[in-house]
């Protein structure tokens, strides 16, 4: 096979889907490949952007904790224009696919962060949510109505209003807990967010959703209840169930499977096949081919057969240490596709702390890259001039302690997949890429 | 030689169960990550098996979304041979997995004969107290073989030579789009071979527990296949399932076979195409005609092969052609899981999705590389579905889909 392209992406997670939503807007021909289906289609689908300082502070304004971050963050690299750009990018693309987010702002219209709270009865800080919701309503609300199914086995309301209660905000709330029948009849595994969300989607699934809670709402200010209210991106359940119920609805975070992230995801990949993007799944990249300081061609394994995708430039998107993008021997770290080394500490007891929420060196290990978001050398210089990286190949930023993954994914997937235009060739934009 | 698949590459992740078409429409299957990769672990301690075992369809699509890279459908089906040697299989899932040798017996029973004494109500009604749904859309008999047909047609003296695996779908129920391959690879400059010796790929053996069947297969292919390897013909076939077989399941599960007599890799016949297209060798002089909507649906065994939608690509390098992806994952019928009593109903919500799309799509027909995804396809949405291949045919002949050629004066 020798069929090219203007633009590689590697990987299918939020990374990769930003960073093809970027190259395709640019008119440039995309080709998607990927191993896996990446985090995003598991995970609850908050996006957020920064929850916490780099002194562990939680942030009412993500903006406030940006500006002090390191020089080599991803944010700091990518700057605060950029870092806005991409989000209205993501947001925009998400929105004509029927799944419009929305972010919190305070009495004077600034942004700020939004405490999701979780079936684990806990609060994560976000930036974009799904709910259609005031995102002042959560600290007003003084009855709330907690939902679950019977035989969800991960989603309690006494365990949910037990854990809220600890929070000095949420202690002289009131709560009821309420549990609906299951919607099915036949014997079968315990039930998951996914399944009751499949359900929704489902005519009779609907039905007995609506049924069951049709008017319990009426004498609260609010509902938590789980991420059930439908699988797909453009679900008209949200809207329908929260009028039947009688009152506002906020759908809980999940663990995986989380729904709100399968949601994003259908939304990405159905917008970018609109607009021609190739995707060539249950492809195992093996290595790039280098020449000259430039990528020639990525060797790919297609069901035991090498090809080579060639492309005028690439982003790779290939994920952190758990998704195989960072490999990892004693005393070594290295960048799975060009074996790009990463400097760490000989002794491996030095890449971790004794403190377990603490900063750990393994968190933040990554590629060093420049603005462009290629690979530097040790002077600076880059390594491949046609290969940017993105989301957690990065270095420089611990997504874990700073809540800040999606949002890095989503800002630096949107901005190599506007240098790998650029370097394609694509007509430049006034305000983006280009002549930076 | 018995061959296992390490189990412990599984994080218990849960993005496969998050992509199980099964999983998705019915309670009773409890995903592939705790039937495969969890459940394998109570096998290796030789523990009962769980029932709903049966109940996953091979589609891959585990396979396809781990991001660990565990064969997730592969371990259930070695789950499922096992069984099937321990305790038998039943009368139905033998008939479903050998239509191949049914077809053969049936030979000398003309055609038409045949679809009525299988497809008449009565019939049916009997088949379906035997396991297989009386609402299955069981495909009907070809009047001739594809090999048979193929036998007749004198192709044009031509400069390269192709080996075609038909599959069984196209040899015994679809002859005609075997046909239009061979157009298609005869205006390429290839002179079609597709040898006597070839037989099922063993996949509806593979997906019912049969097998010691399958392995009889494999070995009587690749031992065909070698033949021509030999010779430097390269081999392909239009149906991704058999691609796959040859591609991925015959080394990873019978890997004494391939290591005796070689392993021939069968390719994929769109993107071989699509080569012949960047060599020169194939050229879309198609003439002037009104544009054309396809709604394109893309078999999950062509997704598990890393090789993106040749045939879809294919489709829009035609000039008019403006051929949609459906977008809608799996259809549902997974061979021949879709036609099985407890499991029609499985198999119709699963394609539900696929159904909606073709039916709100401006598209008179649909697309589709694989034989029984087609035939689900018309059941659900009540459009007629084709191969790329026979869409590129008239395309290239100018001639409108309703009024394609056949060659059926090859079938007297």
């Amino acid at each position: 096979m020798s069929r090219t392209t203007d633009v590689v992406v590697v990987g299918s997670g939020m990374a990769g889907l930003a960073a093809a939503l970027a190259a395709v807007s640019r008119k440039c021909r995309v080709r998607v490949i990927s191993e896996g289906a990446g985090a995003l289609s598991i995970s609850g689908g908050a996006l957020d952007l920064l929850g916490y300082d780099n002194t562990g502070k939680l942030l009412e304004n993500p903006w406030d904790g940006i500006g002090y971050l390191d020089a080599n963050h991803p944010y700091t690299l990518a700057g605060v224009d950029n870092i806005k750009k991409a989000l209205a990018a993501v947001a925009d693309c998400l929105a004509t696919q029927g799944l419009p987010v929305r972010h919190a702002k305070d009495a004077n219209g600034a942004p700020r962060n939004f405490a999701m709270p979780t079936i684990m009865g806990t609060f994560k800080p976000t930036y974009y949510f799904q709910d259609d919701i005031d995102p002042e309503l959560p600290n007003r609300a003084r009855k709330i109505l907690v939902i679950s199914v019977k035989g969800f086995r991960d989603c309690k309301p006494a365990l949910i209003i037990n854990q809220l209660r600890r929070y000095p905000a949420w202690a002289d709330r009131e709560f009821q807990p309420f549990i609906l029948p299951p919607p099915f009849n036949e014997r079968g595994r315990s039930l998951n967010a996914l399944d009751l969300a499949h359900a929704a989607d489902r005519e009779d699934g609907l039905k007995w959703l609506l049924n069951e809670t049709r008017g319990i709402g009426a004498n609260f200010d609010l509902a938590l209840v789980p991420p059930f209210l439908g699988a797909r991106a453009n679900s008209p359940i949200r809207k329908q169930f929260a009028e039947n119920l009688g009152c506002p609805a906020l759908e809980l975070l999940s663990i995986p499977p989380g729904v709100g992230g399968l949601r994003i995801r259908h939304a990405l990949i159905s917008h970018l096949r609109d607009l021609g993007v190739e995707f060539y799944e249950n492809a195992k990249v093996k290595r790039g081919e280098t020449r000259d300081g430039k990528c020639a061609g990525l060797t790919v394994n297609a069901a035991g057969r090498d090809v080579l995708h060639q492309a005028k430039s690439y982003v790779v998107a290939t994920g952190g240490i758990f998704n195989g993008g960072t490999l990892l021997e004693p005393g070594k770290a290295r960048e799975a596709l060009f074996g790009i080394d990463i400097p760490v500490p000989e002794n491996v007891e030095d890449w971790s702390e004794p403190e377990i929420f603490g900063q750990h060196l393994i968190s933040r290990l990554g590629l060093k890259v420049d603005e462009r978001l290629r690979a530097c050398a040790k002077d600076g210089s880059a390594i491949l001039d046609n290969v940017h990286f993105a989301g957690r190949t990065l270095g420089g930023y611990d997504y874990a302690s700073e809540k800040s993954g999606f949002g890095v994914a989503a800002v630096t997937g949107w901005l190599a997949g506007n240098y790998a235009a650029d370097n394609a060739g694509a007509a430049p934009t006034p305000d983006i890429g280009g002549d930076k | 030689m018995k061959v296992r698949i390490n189990p412990d590459q599984c994080v218990a992740c849960t993005t496969c169960v998050v992509n199980c078409p099964v999983a998705r429409v019915t309670p009773l299957f409890p995903g592939p990550r705790m039937i495969g990769p969890a459940y394998e672990r109570f096998r290796l301690l030789d523990l009962a098996e769980d029932k709903s075992l049966t109940y996953c369809a091979n589609c891959k699509n585990c396979d396809i979304s781990c991001p660990q890279g565990v064969q997730v459908s592969n371990i259930n089906m070695l789950a499922r041979a096992d069984q099937s040697k321990k305790y038998g299989s039943s009368l139905r899932d033998w008939v479903l997995a050998h239509g191949e040798l049914q077809a053969k017996l049936l030979q000398i029973i003309p055609a038409g004969l045949k679809n009525w004494g299988m497809l008449n109500p009565l019939t049916r009604a009997v088949l379906d107290r035997f396991g297989i749904d009386k609402r299955a859309p069981l495909p009907a008999f070809a009047k001739r073989t594809f090999r048979q047909m193929l036998k007749k047609f004198k192709q044009p003296e031509l400069p390269r030579k192709i080996v075609f695996f038909p599959g069984c779908f196209v040899d015994v129920y679809d002859p005609q789009t075997g046909m239009d391959m061979v157009w298609a690879f005869n205006r390429a400059g290839y002179e079609v071979i597709s040898p006597d010796g070839f037989c099922c790929c063993g996949l509806p053996m593979i997906a019912n527990g049969f097998w010691e069947d399958a392995k009889k297969r494999a070995k009587r292919n690749l031992t065909e296949l070698a033949k021509w390897r030999e010779q430097g013909i390269a081999a392909v076939t239009g149906c991704p399932s058999c691609a796959l077989v040859f591609r991925e399941d015959l080394p990873g599960y019978f890997p004494d076979l391939t290591d005796k007599i070689g392993h021939t890799r069968v390719e994929d016949a769109q993107d071989f195409l699509m080569d012949c297209l960047d060599r020169g060798e194939l050229k879309l002089d198609e003439p002037e005609q009104p544009d054309l909507d396809i709604i394109y649906h893309a078999p999950c065994h062509l997704r598990a092969q890393g090789d993106g939608l040749p045939g879809l690509a294919l489709l829009n390098e035609l000039k008019g052609v403006n051929a949609k992806n459906a977008d809608a994952g799996c259809c549902g019928i997974s061979g021949s899981y879709g036609f099985k009593k407890e499991k029609y109903d499985i198999a119709q919500e699963i394609g539900a999705e696929l159904f909606h799309r073709i039916k709100e799509s401006p598209a008179k027909y649909g697309a589709s590389e694989c034989g029984t995804c087609r035939v689900q396809m018309q059941h659900g949405s009540g459009k007629e579905a084709l191969h790329p291949v026979t869409i590129l045919r008239a395309r290239l002949e100018g001639k409108n889909l309703a009024e394609r050629s056949n060659d059926e004066s090859l079938t007297i």
